[in-house]
């Protein structure tokens, strides 16, 4: 499936979006995972923009596609998300952090559209699974669950338990995307805890396996396209996104010092601006620089 | 009333457990059973055999178990995730806290094999923590049945809300305390024994043991009021304060650890109303062990004898003839 240049241009301009937003939220809120946001983009681009069936004006309708982030600590990009794909008002994720405001982790009750909440790695294509089986359950052939895992989180056991059971149960509806940043919280993913040979592993579990670059909304808009319409004969299908950690912003790019770690405003502003280059845009900084002098100084810290 | 000592192959409370499945089953259409490869242990079978399409076993995996039935729950199901107590409440206490607790989902975790009786499989399968630990996590309702009834009464009431609740099963025949038109209201103890020298509050099958020590201490002209809570959470602390406002000192039993359970909860009440001489009956600060059940009551001291003993402590406290 061939995307005309426009289209790709749009699901490019979503993810310069989300990496913007989940810039400001991270800097206004002083905490939040700035590597594993920018890592997908692309991915919540693709998805929201292409490759899900959603009604952001019926966040509940049963018959929408489900998605379940697993690496919940992701959340800025999903919330960023949401806000564009017209969830919520944008001006709702500063309230990212804040007390009785969108979670630092994941609260479905407290942000339109997501699906569950989350925080521990590791726990959430269980809970996927379970939709999965429970579209089944409800003889519907047509509605999809996804599934964002990053790739530290792989080292949970409780993932290949899910794993194990989502090719017993033959979840041809459950797509899983592992956003492989190659980074976890504190080190590669190889120094610390090595998940290779991955596509195999995968594999042995009786998934398809699909490897893109998880930075090219082409590819990506190709792979899920098969996921969803040519490959299910009866496996679950993962998708392997070959990402880069903090990507679009040099000092973050495949750091783990950015994996829990707000800017300041002065750094956010930088940051902001160097986004803008890099990816071909007006240059804008934060845009909430005058309001810093107001706030508590703390950056930093998990 | 039966002697403590009925425990054994004989129809204990795992029967009225199964049954009670499929009885909900045939209301509840879309209620699912989900089973780590224990159901003939816990009797889940009898619902598996019933609806097998309700029925999905997971394998030796509970962290997973939790999650799919925190998926299946956000679908529309109520799902029962059914394995061994020290299973759910260890293994899987992180997917049962933030997969169902947090969001609230509707998901009703039976917790079978707790306590003392376990048919001597020993500490790690005699679960004596799920009730503190249970206690300690918002939003979920926590039950420990007394009696048969009891536990088919907690069972309706807990599909009957909306919201996650963890009740426990124990592998164990307890006497019976109420009839068949028994209710179950969550928050709600029942008086099943009037006294004014002393109130024994028991949940799960240690209130059969208080209503036999309220027997040897009226033996001795004491007159013991015999509380049943199986409500631990919410616990009704309203019943908790009159009846100690009366009796002015208190003992507590339940077949779980001490630490921070169905005791813990009782004295939180007292401290915050009125405090009086309290004595606590239950697994001390140790592991469970093997043993036959009889054995295991004694060595733990959680015999009726042992809470007749401790109400006696209670009652010479509260009389000035005992110092703490």
């Amino acid at each position: 499936m061939k995307l005309v240049a426009e289209e790709l241009a749009q699901l490019e301009e979503r993810a310069y979006q989300i990496r913007r937003l989940s810039l400001e939220m991270i800097t206004n809120a002083k905490w939040g995972h700035v590597g594993g946001s920018l890592s997908m983009a692309e991915i919540l681009a693709v998805l929201y923009w292409k490759a899900m069936n959603v009604d952001p004006e019926h966040p509940m309708w049963e018959g929408r596609d489900r998605l379940f982030l697993s690496k919940a600590h992701g959340s800025p990009a999903l919330y960023a998300t949401l806000a564009l794909r017209g969830f919520y008002p944008i001006e709702r994720i500063y309230t990212y952090c804040e007390l009785g405001g969108f979670e630092g982790h994941t609260d479905m009750h407290r942000t339109p559209g997501l699906e569950s909440s989350g925080g521990p790695l590791g726990m959430g294509l269980s809970v996927a699974v379970g939709a999965a089986l429970a579209f089944h359950l409800k003889g519907n052939p047509r509605s999809r669950v996804f599934c964002i895992l990053g790739d530290g989180e792989l080292n949970e056991g409780n993932v290949w338990e899910a794993a194990m059971s989502s090719a017993h149960y033959h979840l041809d509806n459950l797509i899983a995307i592992i956003d492989y940043n190659k980074v976890m919280a504190k080190g590669f993913v190889w120094e610390l805890m090595s998940i290779e040979p991955l596509a195999e592993k995968w594999q042995a579990f009786g998934w398809d396996v699909i490897q893109v670059d998880g930075h090219d909304v082409g590819e990506l808009t190709a792979a899920f396209h098969r996921a969803k319409w040519v490959n299910p004969r009866g496996k679950p299908i993962v998708i392997i996104a070959h990402t880069v950690k903090g990507r679009g912003v040099e000092r973050a790019e495949f750091s783990h010092e950015w994996h829990t770690h707000a800017p300041s405003a002065a750094i956010a502003d930088q940051m902001l601006r160097e986004l803008a280059l890099n990816f071909g845009r007006p240059e804008i900084g934060y845009s909430r620089l005058d309001r810093e002098e107001e706030k508590e100084t703390f950056y930093g810290g998990e | 009333m039966a002697a403590s000592s009925s425990s054994g192959e004989s129809a204990d409370m795992r029967e009225a457990f199964g049954d009670t499945l499929v009885e909900l089953g045939h209301a509840y259409p879309t209620m699912i059973v989900l089973d780590a490869d224990l159901h003939t242990s816990s009797k889940a079978t009898r619902f598996r055999d019933a609806f097998p399409h309700r029925f999905i076993q997971v394998g030796i995996a509970e962290q997973n178990m939790f999650g799919i039935a925190a998926g299946l729950a956000l679908s529309g199901f109520i799902p029962f995730p059914s394995t061994f107590a020290a299973f759910a409440t260890r293994r899987a206490l992180d997917q049962i806290a933030i997969s169902i607790c947090y969001p609230r989902l509707n998901v009703k975790i039976p917790g079978s094999y707790v306590g003392l009786p376990t048919s001597r499989a020993g500490a790690s399968h005699n679960c004596i923590e799920d009730v503190a630990v249970m206690r300690a996590m918002p939003n979920l309702r926590v039950a420990d049945p007394g009696d048969d009834a009891d536990l088919r009464a907690i069972m309706h009431a807990a599909i009957e809300v909306d919201g996650p609740v963890y009740f426990r099963i124990a592998r164990y025949a307890a006497p019976a305390l109420f009839g068949p038109g028994h209710k179950f209201e969550w928050g709600k103890g029942v008086v099943l024994r009037d006294g004014d020298d002393v109130t024994l509050f028991g949940t799960g099958i240690m209130t059969g043991h208080c209503l036999l020590a309220a027997e040897l201490l009226a033996d001795s002209g004491i007159k013991a009021q015999v509380v049943h809570m199986a409500s631990v959470k919410p616990i009704d602390r309203d019943l908790i304060a009159t009846c100690v406002a009366r009796t002015r000192c208190a003992v507590t039993a339940e077949n779980a650890t001490i630490s921070g359970g169905f005791g813990s909860a009782v004295a939180e009440t007292l401290a915050l109303t009125l405090p009086v001489p309290l004595r606590f009956i239950g697994v001390p600060d140790r592991w469970a062990d093997s043993g036959g059940i009889d054995e295991l009551f004694a060595y733990h001291r959680m015999r009726p004898a042992d809470i007749a003993e401790a109400a006696r402590q209670v009652i010479a406290l509260k009389s000035g003839l005992l110092t703490r």
